[in-house]
């Protein structure tokens, strides 16, 4: 207790320079929180809006589904199991049918995926609501890359072509009702929406469905009949193997990070002991044990840590609180488009990133403290007491 | 004054060593940082680069508008005379003509039948030719699971992924199943040379890699290509090249209101990666700068630290008769020249450093555990002109602020305490 | 006898052709299918696709066996020389001298487009008899291409069948069709197909020219021309085998 105290004492005595020593800590203490918040919260973001959008808790496949094979989905439809069927009723799953249909943008042949969706689900959030409309042409709601690559926009006519259960040619005018802005591409490139019934109706497959996307909140994993469920985590696994790569390449700046936060303490440390040789002489004279004497010189190190810690909370604690409030505008102008996603990036400051920082920088920071002060050991308290080191 | 200063330097090193040292280590981080944060910037344009647009790309005006759609009866054709012009009036950028094409992969049985059958995309891209820089543009070596690189003509890369799903391995031969550019079905057999994994699911799922010679065979494109992509030679993208390439490419290619005249594009504009690296610009700033300050504080309590270490030789200086002002003068020297020497073998040493991880980079595979490789496994460094100075904001400004605040203590002390500081 | 036969046969013929009352739809159909229907056909014939760059001709020889049974191989240009495809029902197999392999198309291939025409596989092959596929019913008389026709409206009678309802054109007096609209269930049109000339093979009139034009799509649409065509020949059973792929 007695170090601790003469400890922060010390600390204080030496001014300026336990400023800004605290300043740096401060600093890449919060340099390094907020770089992995910022990861964090792009994983959390992106998974979050996939989740929100396209994965739900999970989703059952019909056997036949590949999504990297167009070509199956002729045969990718079939009846809901039964078991499927009462979550759809309780709005705890949606059902998706999809069909592989064909326009004719500036007549050249496009093949496109048509994705049948119930208006009025509330499993997924894509805003459907505007396909419920009892209209000669069928209702579309399309994403905004689609909307670029083929020219078209709210309001336009075109022409959607498709072959149903039987193989039977259909096609029909089709008219864009909304066009939605999604940071999920696979809800948006290559595709467009319809209404279920409708498209069920002109497909010939009534009742049927391509896949069946879960509540988030869906906890059972078990196979409907001859249906597969893939779990979130199967359906993320893309998204985390590359945040996982990203972040390797983060380590490489908090090493950096940290070093210059440890160049200042053992700087410090250096001049310390250069300096105060008679006052550890007086100290080892006044019956202090060389043990103790580094004890106090680690601790008055590592107490930078604490303090820089201490001016981090300061200012940090606010201005962290209002970046994570704020986010990040990544894009300058958020349009009226459905809904708006990934347009601000809010870093995620959990107390495993907080806590799991000010621990690194703590030992780091006392072992930085530690190594000069081995020279203590080698001193002879008369030489000391006269300003001699060694 | 300053040979004398010089000669105080070297010979008192504890005057010397540690002023330098810190501002070294502390000059070498800064670079190292720098050039490593500008190493991320290029990895993510690189990514984008080496698969997609190129640092430029050529397309057809017609191909360009459905480029989504790999639409290669709209590709361009006479590829060798305009590389050749594109050679004479830019050097030092390289150009490669690259197809992309959809269609199947069928896998023969013993009678020659099909065994298996699956949907691919390709990709032909001189893999072959001496000079070629494709194989390591698209990063094959890291890619290969099994067997090697196509070493003539004939031979294919396939995804592991589709290997095992068709039940295929490297010396086997199949057939790739296509349209050529004029709309006919075409066939043609490719040895399976290797297989590849890139970490991407899309990818693995069903892509193809052969050499644009035997794809220009198979799909009839003699002299035509999807895509020429250009990269500059020293591998980095250069955006206002690029741009005034760019401009002048189409300023001379634009009269001629043809559906199937080239058109140019940079890298941002074909990728849509401006947004993403606009952002990384910003984050990077805001972190080099915040590191910086940093540096700059350390090196500045290292000068404040420097001076009271000497603060016995100064008040002798004093007793002596130095003048104050002379000493302050004497000091701020001092610490140019420490700053100076620190500056540059601290630059000296990041650049190296940086250099070595820039040609060697950090190998992340091992860390990605049975995992996926990615497209780039090797995180690096990159080198800019900036990286040669960076390192002299906080080496050689800092260091001063720092002495010539710690200097003002010289002000404060009066020659008449000067005898009864010794004596304590 | 035979004579009050043959006279009983022209009366009611002539009463059905010239008689206020038009002949059924059905009687038309079954008529034009007999007309270019047949146990067997082998004919040359070419292609002529416009595509936005080139126009390319592409020349074959076909061998028909009723309406699962096609063989044909492909005689220029000199890329696809040499090119073989045999359906059985509805399975598809191509032989190419390049890869000297056999390769089973699936029925999702059948549905893309041949050899960048306007014409699918299933386009090409299908040779069943109108009548099996649709009910038909006149809808009105018009003069088309100089001459007299019948118009028939055609409606899918089973599911299964790639377009729901088509148009036809029928020659009054030939008994061919000489335009022809496909039009998907919700009544699109879809493909259309015009003859450009007929001609006569012994007894019967055939188209020998026409145009096939994707009505959806863009460009100028698919010429097919046939310069000689056989009627219920002997077709050897051996060509309809994988074997004669490789031969």
């Amino acid at each position: 207790m007695l170090l601790i105290r003469l400890a922060i004492r010390n600390l204080l005595g030496a001014g300026l320079r336990t400023w800004l020593n605290g300043i740096v800590l401060s600093f890449s203490f919060l340099a390094i929180i907020t770089t992995q918040a910022l990861l964090k919260g792009m994983y959390e973001q992106t998974s979050n809006a996939m989740i929100a959008a396209e994965i739900g808790g999970g989703q059952y496949w019909h056997p036949e589904y590949d999504p990297y094979d167009p070509l199956t989905l002729q045969d990718a439809h079939g009846k809901i199991p039964i078991k499927l069927e009462q979550e759809i009723n309780t709005h705890q799953a949606a059902p998706i049918l999809i069909i592989q249909g064909t326009i004719y943008p500036n007549g050249r042949i496009r093949p496109i995926l048509i994705k049948g969706i119930d208006p009025e689900q509330e499993v997924l959030n894509i805003p459907g609501g505007t396909l419920a409309q009892d209209i000669e042409n069928i209702p579309v709601l399309i994403g905004e890359r689609t909307s670029k690559a083929t020219g078209l926009g709210i309001g336009d006519y075109f022409i959607l072509q498709w072959r149903d259960a039987n193989g039977t040619f259909d096609a029909q005018d089709a008219v864009i009702v909304q066009v939605m802005k999604t940071s999920v591409q696979s809800i948006d490139v290559n595709q467009i929406w319809a209404p279920l019934d409708r498209l069920r109706k002109l497909a010939d497959m009534e009742g049927e469905a391509t896949i069946v996307v879960t509540h988030k909140d869906f906890k059972e994993n078990q196979p409907a009949g001859d249906w597969i469920f893939r779990s979130q985590e199967y359906l993320l696994k893309d998204l985390r193997e590359m945040v996982r790569s990203k972040s390797f390449g983060s380590v490489f700046i908090y090493m950096l990070l940290l070093f210059l936060a440890m160049l200042a303490i053992f700087d410090t440390q250096i001049f310390s002991i250069f300096r105060r040789k008679k006052e550890i002489g007086t100290l080892m004279a006044l019956g202090l044990t060389r043990g103790r004497v580094i004890k106090l010189f680690t601790l008055e190190g590592s107490l930078q840590a604490a303090f820089g810690a201490v001016i981090g909370a300061v200012y940090g604690i606010p201005l962290l609180a209002l970046f994570a409030r704020k986010g990040w505008t990544l894009l300058e102008s958020t349009d009226s488009y459905g809904f708006a996603l990934g347009e601000k990036l809010y870093p995620v400051f959990t107390i495993g990133i907080i806590a799991g920082t000010a621990v690194l920088i703590f030992i780091t920071t006392t072992i930085v403290s530690y190594l000069p002060t081995r020279k203590i050991a080698e001193m002879k308290p008369t030489d000391a007491l006269r300003g001699r080191l060694m | 004054m300053i040979k004398f200063i010089l000669k105080g330097i070297f010979r008192d090193r504890s005057r010397s060593l540690f002023p330098i040292i810190v501002v070294i280590g502390g000059v070498m981080l800064s670079v190292v940082l720098y050039s490593w944060m500008k190493g991320f910037e290029k990895d993510i344009v690189r990514a984008n680069a080496n698969f997609r647009s190129g640092h430029l790309i050529i397309m057809s005006k017609a191909y360009s508008g459905n480029s989504d759609q790999m639409p290669n009866d709209l590709a361009y054709i006479g590829c060798s005379d305009l590389i050749g012009d594109l050679n004479n009036e830019h050097p030092g950028i390289i150009w490669q003509p690259r197809i992309r094409f959809a269609g199947l992969i069928d896998v023969p049985d013993e009678n020659g039948e099909t065994m298996s059958q699956g949907p691919i995309v390709g990709l032909g891209a001189d893999l072959i030719s001496p000079s070629t820089i494709e194989p390591d543009v698209l990063n094959l070596n890291g890619a290969i699971v099994s067997g090697g690189l196509p070493l003539k003509a004939g031979e294919m890369l396939i995804t592991d992924e589709l290997a095992q799903r068709l039940n295929i391995k490297p010396g086997q031969t199949a057939t790739i199943i296509t349209t050529t550019m004029y709309g006919s079905l075409t066939t043609f057999n490719m040895v399976v040379c290797g297989t590849i994994r890139f970490g991407i699911a899309a990818m693995d799922r069903g892509l193809v890699i052969a050499d644009i010679g035997d794809i220009r065979r198979g799909l009839d494109m003699n002299d035509a290509a999807g895509e020429i992509v250009g990269f500059f030679s020293n591998g980095s993208y250069l955006a206002e090249r690029a741009e005034s390439v760019a401009e002048s490419f189409n300023m001379d290619n634009s009269g001629s209101g043809d559906d199937f005249a080239p058109v140019m594009y940079t890298l941002l504009e074909h990728s849509g990666l401006a947004a993403t690296l606009k952002m990384y610009k910003s984050v990077s700033g805001v972190l080099i700068s915040i590191f910086i300050t940093a540096m700059s504080i350390v090196l500045w309590n290292a000068g404040l630290l420097g001076s009271i270490r000497r603060y016995g030789e100064f008040g002798i200086r004093l007793a002596i008769g130095e003048s104050q002002g002379h000493l302050y003068r004497f000091l701020i020297a001092e610490s140019t020249l420490i700053g100076l020497f620190g500056t540059i073998i601290g630059t000296a040493f990041g650049l190296l450093f940086s250099l070595y991880l820039q040609e060697v980079g950090i190998n992340i595979s091992s860390m990605l555990k049975n995992a996926s490789i990615v497209i780039s496994d090797v995180l690096r460094a990159q080198i800019t002109p900036t990286s040669y100075i960076i390192g002299f904001v906080p080496g050689l400004a800092a260091t001063l602020l720092g002495s010539s605040i710690s200097g003002i203590g010289i002000y404060r002390r009066q020659t008449s305490q000067l005898t009864k500081e010794f004596e304590a | 006898m035979r004579r009050l036969i043959i006279s009983l046969t022209l009366i009611v013929s002539a009463f059905l052709l010239i008689a206020p009352g038009k002949p059924s739809g059905d009687y038309i159909l079954r008529k034009v299918d007999e007309n270019i229907g047949a146990d067997s056909k082998t004919s040359d014939s070419k292609m002529i696709v416009a595509g936005g760059r080139v126009t390319r001709t592409i020349e074959f020889k076909s061998w028909i066996q009723g309406t699962s049974k096609s063989f044909t191989e492909y005689l220029a240009p000199a890329r696809e020389k040499g090119t073989k495809m045999l359906k059985l029902d509805d399975q598809l197999w191509i032989y190419t001298p390049q890869t000297d392999r056999i390769i089973r198309i699936s029925g999702h291939m059948l549905r893309q487009s041949v050899m960048g025409s306007d014409l699918s596989y299933e386009d090409l092959m299908d040779d069943a008899k109108y009548a099996e596929m649709y009910s038909a019913e006149v809808i009105r008389e018009e003069v088309y291409s100089d001459r007299d026709c019948w118009v028939l409206k055609l409606t899918a009678k089973e599911e299964d069948i790639a377009y729901y309802s088509r148009e036809i054109w029928v020659d009054k007096e030939r008994f061919i069709p000489l335009k022809e609209n496909r039009y998907a269930k919700s009544g699109k049109l879809l493909k259309y197909t015009e003859v450009q000339s007929v001609s006569k093979y012994g007894s019967r009139w055939y188209p020998d020219k026409m145009l096939f034009k994707d009505a959806l799509k863009g460009g100028k649409g698919t010429e097919f021309v046939i310069y000689r065509i056989n009627f219920n020949t002997d077709i050897p059973d051996y060509i309809f085998s994988k074997a004669s792929l490789r031969k």
